[in-house]
C-alpha cells in the first residue's frame, strides 16, 4: 500500500511538474475565411508508434462540455465556434493529451497518442472514459479493450475473449473448456454474438477449448447484459458486440505470435496511402503434430485442426462517408480415432457504411451474410455415411442518430433478416444400403423497427428509453403436422398434415420490446440506476448436452416452438473512489424467461424431422446480486467480482409422463449460486509483469441415481428427479509472467508470456457420472477436464 | 530427451477420469422385472429382483424376489402360469412348449409374496423379418499405454426389411459352442499343504473338447428401420470378445433376432444410452428409464424394467480360426480339457464339423 501511495505521489508530482512547465504553443486550426460559427474540425487519433487508429478514444472540449468518441477509423468531428479551446484526448492504456487550439475555420487535425507502457511503469485499465460507468445511463454494459484482456493470465498461450468475459460478474461457463457463456441465468444460445455487425453461430475451436476470435484483430468487445439498447434484439439474454480493428493508413505493420498450440499473424497497412487501409489476420493450430506423437493410441489416431482468418478493408469515400468491409471465417475438423470426422465452419461478410449527413445527423447502414455449417463423416467401414447441416443468415440494418442537444440524442433504426436452415441431411457413402435421409429445410424472416431517446435533465438525472417492435414469420415450403388436442405431442398422436407453399407464412409472431433506464447521480463519483428490458428470440439451439456441441442444430420458432421472451429488471449502485482509481458497482437483477426448451427423457435430436415430439416447453427465472471492485491504476491493477445468482427452470406441461421433477422449479445445468473471481496484475518492472486469476464457484447441479437396478447383465442407475445434487465446488488458480523486450530496429517489441493454469493441480470435476464398467463394481466416476497444471508459453513480436 | 521435454511442455494429457465417491441417497427397494417371451422355442424366463443403493458395498449382490405368482394372460383370455426355478432364484419359467404367437397381445401379472399385485401394459408380439444371413468381421480395439490391443468378432445380421411397417430390432445371442484346446501334457497338481512342491504329472488326455457357454453379451444391440426401411441391409448384432480360447479352432454361436414394439425399443435405447455414457462433455443428461410395468395397488409406486413380447428369427454361424484377421495370443490351460467348466469330450448332437 505504501508503495502505491508513494507511486501516486510520484505520479502527482509528475503531473504538477508538467503543469509548471511553459504551456505548449497554441495551434491555430483551420483556413481562416472569417467564419465565426459552425466551424467543422475533423481529425483522427492514432497510435504514435504503430500508426493504428485508436477506436473509441474520447475527445473532450471542456469549454463546451462536449465529448466525442472516435469511430472505427479513429476519426472524430467537432463543431466549434471561433475561439480558443483546450482539447483533451483520452484512451485506455494511453497517455492522455491536452491539446490547445484556436479554431478559425474548417480544418483537420491529426493526434498521435502514446501508450502508457512506454512512459510509465504502470498499467491503466480504465474503460474508455474513466467516469463513463457513473455518468452514462448504460447498465450492465461492459467494454473490455484488448489492452485490458492482455493483462489477464492467458489461456493456453493467448488472450481468449470468451474466457476473459467469464471473469466478469454475472457471466459464467458450464465448466472448463466449454464453449459459450451463460449470462445472468440465460442459456448459451440466448446471447447474440456479432462480429463486425454479423451474427456468428459457433465461435469456438476444438469444442470450446479455444475461442475462434483472433484477439490481435479485435479492437474491443462490448457486452450488454441488462437494459440492452433498442438497436439490439433477436436474442433474449445478452449481446456480445465484437468490433474488428481497422488497419493503419500511413504505414505497414505486422504482429506475429507463436504459442505452443497455435500461431497467428496479422498484417495491416495502407492499401492506398492515407485513404484505404487493410488488415488481415490468420491463426492456425499445430496441435495435430503433437497428437501424432502421443503414446495414447486414441490420441495418436485422432486429428485436430483449426484455423481462423479475418480481413478488414476500410475506405473513407469522402470526408463524411466511410465504407468498411469485414470478413471472418473459422474452420475446425476433429477425427476421433480416425473413423469419425466432424468439421465445422463459419463464414461472415459485412459491409458497413457510415455517414455524417450533418453536424447533428449521422447514419449507419450495414449488410451482412453469415453461414455456419457442419459435417459428420463416418468412415468406420460399416454403413458409412455423412451428415451435413448448415444455416444461412442474411440481413441489413439501418441506424440513424440525431442530436437534439448536447446531452439529448434520438436514434431510429430498422432491421430485416432472413434465416434459412438445413437441419440435417444423411448421405450414404458406403457399399451397404442405408437410406438417405433429409430433415425438412426451414426458413423464416425477422423485421424490426426501433427507436431510443437518451437525454439528461441537469447534472443529476439521465434517462434513456426505447421501444423495439419485432415481427417474425415462419415460412414454407414445409409440411406441418397436426397433433390430437389434449394429448402429448408424439408420433402416435399425429392426426393430419398440412402443406405450405414456398414463401407462404406458416406462423407469425410479433411483439413490443420496451427498454428503459434511469440514472440519478449523487455526485460526480456515485450514481444509482434502474433498468428494464424485454427481448424476443425466434431461434433456438437444440442441444441436450451440458455444453454445446458443434453438431447441435439451430431451430426456428414454429407453430410448436414459441419464441423465447425475456423480461429483465435491474438496479445498480455505482461509485468511483480516489479519483477513479477504484471503480465499484453493486447490481441486482431479476429475469423472467418464457418458452425455453427442455427435452424429453432420452430425446433423439439428430436428424429428427419432427423435433416437436422430443421437446417440452419450459419457463425460467433467474435472479442475482453482482459485486464488482476494480482497481484501474497503479502497479497493481485488477478486480474482484462476486456473484450470487440462481438460474431455475420449470417445465410447462399438462401430461404426467412429460413432467420433470413433478413440474416444480429445479436448477438449470448452469446454476452456480456462488461465483468469485479475483484478478491481479502486478508490474514488477518496466519490462516484467505477473498476473494471477483465482476463480471459485459452486459446483454445477448433477442428477444422482435414486437406486441401482440390474437389467440385461448391466447395473443401471435409476434417476427420478433432475439436478437435485451438486458436483464439488470449483476453484482454480492461474499464473502468468510476461516479459517485454524493447529494442531498436525491425523487431522493436518482443513479448514472452509463460503461464501456468491450474497451479495447484485441482481435479475440478466437469461431471460426475455413474457407470458399470467391466472388471469393476458399478460406481461413480469423475471427469476432470484439466486435472494437471497446464503450462503454456507464447512469443509475440511486432514489426 | 528433447522429445520428452517437448511432451512435457507442450501437450500433457489434460483430462482424467477416476472413481469418485459421492454421497448417494439410499436406494429404494423397487421391484425390477426383466423378461422376454418370443415366438421362438421355450422355456422363456421372467426374472424378478429388487433395486439397491447405487455404489453400495453389496454391489455384486442381486436380490431375487422369490415365491411370487407369475402368470401371462393373452388377449384371447388364455392364462399361462410360470414356475419358479429351483436353481436360479427369482427366475420364473414357462413350459418348454410355450411360444408367444405373433399378432397376439400378452400381459404379465405378478403377485409378490406380500400380496402386492403388479401388471405390465399389454405387449403385442410384432412379426419379425427373417434373419437372412449372419456374417462377421474382426474388430481390433487399440489400448492405451502400450498394452496389447483387445479384439473380437462383430456379428453382422443381414436383414430384408419390409417396407410396409416400422420395424424395431433387438438382437440377443444364444449359447455358443467352441472347440477348446488345452495342454494336458503340462499338468502340474496345485500346491497344497500336503504337497508343497508339486512335480509335473503330464496327463495322456484330452486336448480337444467342446465347450458350451452362455454368452456374456452385456451390450445392447437395437435398431429402428428409420434409415433402411424396405431395404436389404447389414447391421451389427453382437460382439464376441477374443479371450485367447474361443477362436483357437472353431467357434459357433446362435444369434436371435427379435421384433419388438416401439415402446420396448425406446426403453432399450435408454438402457443402451446409459451403458454407453462416458461422462464426456457431450453426454446427454441422465434420463429416467421408465418401463411398462406398474403397480395395481398404488399407481405412484415405481416399478422398473420391461416385459418384452417379441417375434423371433434365429441363425447360427460357424467361425474358423483362419477367418479372423487378428487373434489374441492363445491361452494355455495346463490340464485335461474336460476339467474346464462347460466342456465335453463329445460334440453336441447338432455340431457340423
Amino acid at each position: 500500500m505504501n508503495r502505491i501511495l508513494l507511486f501516486l505521489f510520484l505520479l502527482l508530482g509528475q503531473a504538477s511538474w508538467a503543469q509548471t512547465s511553459p504551456p505548449p504553443k497554441r495551434e491555430v486550426v483551420g483556413r481562416d475565411i472569417g467564419q465565426l460559427k459552425g466551424i467543422k474540425i475533423s481529425g483522427r487519433i492514432m497510435d504514435e508508434i504503430t500508426g493504428e487508429a485508436l477506436v473509441g478514444a474520447t475527445v473532450t472540449v471542456p469549454e463546451l462540455n462536449l465529448t466525442r468518441i472516435t469511430d472505427a477509423n479513429g476519426g472524430f468531428e467537432l463543431t466549434l465556434d471561433r475561439a480558443e479551446y483546450n482539447l483533451q484526448f483520452r484512451y485506455v492504456g494511453y497517455e492522455s493529451i491536452e491539446h490547445r487550439i484556436t479554431a478559425v475555420g474548417d480544418g483537420r487535425m491529426s493526434i498521435r497518442m502514446i501508450q502508457e507502457d512506454f512512459q510509465l511503469d504502470d498499467v491503466v485499465i480504465f474503460g474508455r472514459d474513466p467516469e463513463k460507468n457513473i455518468r452514462s445511463t448504460d447498465m450492465g454494459a461492459v467494454t473490455l479493450s484488448m489492452n485490458t484482456m492482455r493483462e489477464l493470465p492467458p489461456f493456453l498461450g493467448e488472450v481468449d475473449i470468451v474466457r476473459s468475459l467469464a471473469t466478469l460478474p454475472g457471466v459464467s461457463q458450464v465448466g472448463e473448456a466449454s464453449s459459450g457463456l451463460n449470462i445472468r441465468g440465460g442459456g448459451v444460445d440466448q446471447n447474440l454474438i456479432q462480429y463486425g455487425g454479423a451474427p456468428i453461430y459457433n465461435p469456438s475451436h476444438m469444442f470450446g477449448l479455444f475461442t475462434a476470435f483472433n484477439a490481435d484483430v479485435v479492437n474491443d468487445v462490448t457486452l450488454y447484459k441488462a437494459a440492452v439498447p433498442a438497436r439490439y434484439g433477436g436474442r433474449s439474454s445478452a449481446i456480445l458486440d465484437i468490433q474488428p480493428k481497422a488497419g493503419a493508413i500511413d504505414r505497414w505493420g505486422a504482429d506475429l505470435m507463436l504459442s505452443n498450440y497455435s500461431g497467428k499473424i496479422s498484417v495491416n497497412g495502407p492499401l492506398v496511402k492515407d485513404k484505404v487501409s487493410i488488415l488481415g489476420g490468420f491463426r492456425i493450430s499445430y496441435i495435430n503434430w503433437f497428437l501424432h506423437a502421443m503414446n495414447n493410441s486414441t490420441l495418436r489416431n485422432s486429428e485436430a485442426n483449426f484455423y481462423d482468418g479475418n480481413l478488414v478493408i476500410s475506405a473513407p469515400v469522402s470526408e463524411n462517408n466511410e465504407l468498411t468491409y469485414s470478413y471472418y471465417t473459422s474452420y475446425d475438423d476433429f477425427a476421433f480415432s480416425s473413423d469419425t470426422t466432424i468439421s465445422w465452419k463459419n463464414v461472415a461478410h459485412s459491409l458497413q457504411w457510415k455517414s455524417r449527413l450533418s453536424a447533428k445527423l449521422s447514419l449507419e447502414a450495414l449488410g451482412y451474410l453469415t453461414r455456419y455449417n457442419y459435417g459428420i463423416f463416418n468412415d468406420s467401414g460399416i454403413n458409412d455415411f455423412q451428415i451435413n447441416s448448415d444455416i444461412e443468415d442474411l440481413g441489413g440494418k439501418l441506424f440513424v442518430t440525431y442530436e437534439l442537444g448536447a446531452a439529448n440524442k434520438i436514434s431510429l433504426g430498422a432491421l430485416y433478416k432472413q434465416v434459412a436452415i438445413q437441419p440435417g441431411e444423411l448421405v450414404p457413402t458406403g457399399q451397404e444400403d442405408i437410406l438417405p435421409k433429409k430433415v425438412q429445410d426451414e426458413q423464416g424472416r425477422e423485421l424490426a423497427a426501433h427507436f431510443q431517446h437518451e437525454f439528461e435533465l441537469g447534472e443529476k438525472l439521465g434517462f434513456s428509453y426505447g421501444l423495439r417492435y419485432d415481427l417474425y414469420q415462419y415460412l414454407g415450403p414445409r409440411t406441418v403436422r397436426e397433433y390430437a388436442e389434449g394429448q402429448p405431442i408424439s408420433d402416435g398422436n399425429a392426426i393430419a398434415e398440412t402443406q405450405y407453399a414456398d414463401g407462404e407464412v406458416i406462423q407469425d409472431f410479433s411483439g413490443l420490446g420496451p427498454r428503459a433506464s434511469v440514472r440519478y447521480s449523487f455526485d460526480k463519483s456515485s450514481s444509482v440506476k434502474l433498468g428494464y428490458n424485454k427481448m424476443y428470440q425466434f431461434i433456438h439451439l437444440i442441444s441436450n448436452t451440458a455444453t454445446i456441441a458443434p453438431s447441435d442444430v439451430w431451430k426456428l420458432s414454429d407453430p410448436f416452438l414459441k419464441p423465447q421472451i425475456a423480461d429483465q429488471y435491474s438496479l445498480g449502485f455505482y461509485k468511483n473512489l480516489k479519483g477513479n482509481i477504484f471503480e465499484t458497482s453493486l447490481e441486482v437483477y431479476y429475469k423472467d424467461l418464457q418458452n425455453v426448451v427442455e427435452y424429453k427423457d432420452g430425446a433423439s435430436l439428430i436428424l429428427q424431422d419432427h423435433i416437436e415430439t422430443e421437446l417440452i416447453p419450459a419457463e425460467g427465472k433467474a435472479y442475482g446480486v453482482e459485486l464488482y471492485v476494480k482497481k484501474n491504476l497503479g502497479r497493481l491493477t485488477g478486480w474482484v467480482s462476486y456473484t450470487y445468482s440462481r438460474a431455475l427452470r420449470r417445465v410447462m406441461t399438462d401430461f404426467e409422463e412429460e413432467k420433470i421433477n413433478d413440474g416444480a422449479w429445479y436448477p438449470s445445468n448452469f446454476d452456480k449460486p456462488h461465483d468469485l473471481t479475483l484478478i491481479g496484475n502486478y508490474k514488477v518492472s518496466t519490462n516484467t509483469s505477473v498476473s494471477a486469476t483465482f476463480a471459485y464457484s459452486s459446483g454445477r447441479p448433477v442428477t444422482l441415481p435414486a437406486a441401482k437396478f440390474d437389467y440385461s447383465g448391466n447395473s443401471l442407475a435409476y434417476f427420478d428427479s433432475r439436478n437435485q445434487s451438486r458436483i464439488p465446488d470449483f476453484h482454480r488458480l492461474d499464473l502468468a509472467i510476461n516479459f517485454k523486450f524493447n529494442g531498436e530496429g525491425l523487431f522493436f517489441e518482443g513479448n514472452w508470456t509463460f503461464s501456468l493454469l491450474n497451479v495447484y493441480a485441482r481435479k475440478n470435476p466437469f461431471s460426475v457420472y455413474f457407470d458399470d464398467k467391466e472388471m469393476a463394481p458399478p460406481q461413480s466416476f469423475r471427469l476432470a477436464l484439466l486435472g494437471v497444471p497446464l503450462p503454456s508459453m507464447s512469443y509475440a513480436i511486432k514489426f | 530427451m528433447l522429445k520428452r521435454l517437448i511432451y512435457l511442455l507442450l501437450l500433457i494429457p489434460l483430462s482424467c477420469i477416476d472413481p469418485y465417491q459421492v454421497e448417494v441417497p439410499e436406494g429404494e427397494q423397487l421391484l425390477i422385472v426383466e423378461g422376454t417371451i418370443t415366438s421362438g422355442p421355450g422355456p422363456h424366463a421372467i426374472t424378478l429382483t429388487r433395486s439397491a443403493t447405487y455404489g453400495s458395498d453389496y454391489e455384486g449382490f442381486i436380490r431375487p424376489v422369490q415365491r411370487a405368482i407369475v402368470s401371462l394372460r393373452d388377449d384371447q383370455g388364455g392364462t399361462v402360469l410360470l414356475t419358479e426355478s429351483q436353481t436360479a432364484k427369482g427366475s420364473y419359467f414357462t413350459d418348454a412348449a410355450f411360444r408367444a404367437e405373433v399378432g397376439r397381445t400378452y400381459t404379465l401379472l405378478i403377485q409378490t409374496s406380500d400380496g402386492k399385485l403388479y401388471s405390465s401394459a399389454p405387449e403385442k408380439v410384432a412379426a419379425v423379418p427373417e434373419l437372412k444371413n449372419l456374417g462377421f468381421r474382426t474388430v481390433v480395439i487399440e489400448q492405451d499405454g502400450g498394452e496389447n490391443p483387445k479384439s473380437g468378432i462383430q456379428l453382422i445380421a443381414e436383414v430384408d426389411d419390409p417396407i410396409e411397417e416400422n420395424n424395431f430390432y433387438y438382437w440377443r445371442t444364444g449359447p455358443a459352442v467352441y472347440i477348446l484346446e488345452t495342454r494336458p501334457d503340462l499338468y502340474t497338481p496345485p500346491i497344497s499343504p500336503t504337497n508343497p512342491n508339486p512335480i509335473p504329472q503330464p496327463k495322456p488326455c484330452c486336448v480337444y473338447c467342446f465347450r458350451t457357454e452362455i454368452s456374456d453379451n452385456r451390450s445392447i444391440f437395437v435398431e429402428t428401420d428409420d434409415s433402411f426401411n424396405g431395404l436389404t441391409t447389414y447391421l451389427p448384432a453382437a460382439f464376441v470378445a477374443d479371450d485367447g480360447m474361443r477362436f483357437v479352432n472353431k467357434f459357433r454361436i446362435d444369434v436371435r433376432q427379435l421384433g419388438i414394439s416401439q415402446d420396448a425399443y425406446r426403453f432399450l435405447r435408454l438402457v443402451q444410452q446409459q451403458t454407453e455414457t462416458s461422462g464426456s462433455i457431450f453426454d446427454p443428461p441422465p434420463a429416467t428409464i421408465r418401463g411398462n410395468m406398474f403397480s395395481l395397488d398404488d399407481p405412484k409406486e415405481v416399478v422398473l424394467g420391461y416385459f418384452i413380447a417379441a417375434g423371433e428369427s434365429t441363425q447360427r454361424i460357424y467361425v474358423n480360426k483362419s477367418e479372423l484377421t487378428f487373434q489374441q495370443n492363445r491361452a494355455i490351460i495346463p490340464d485335461d480339457c474336460r476339467e474346464v467348466e462347460g466342456a465335453n469330450f463329445d460334440p453336441p448332437a447338432d455340431w457340423k464339423p
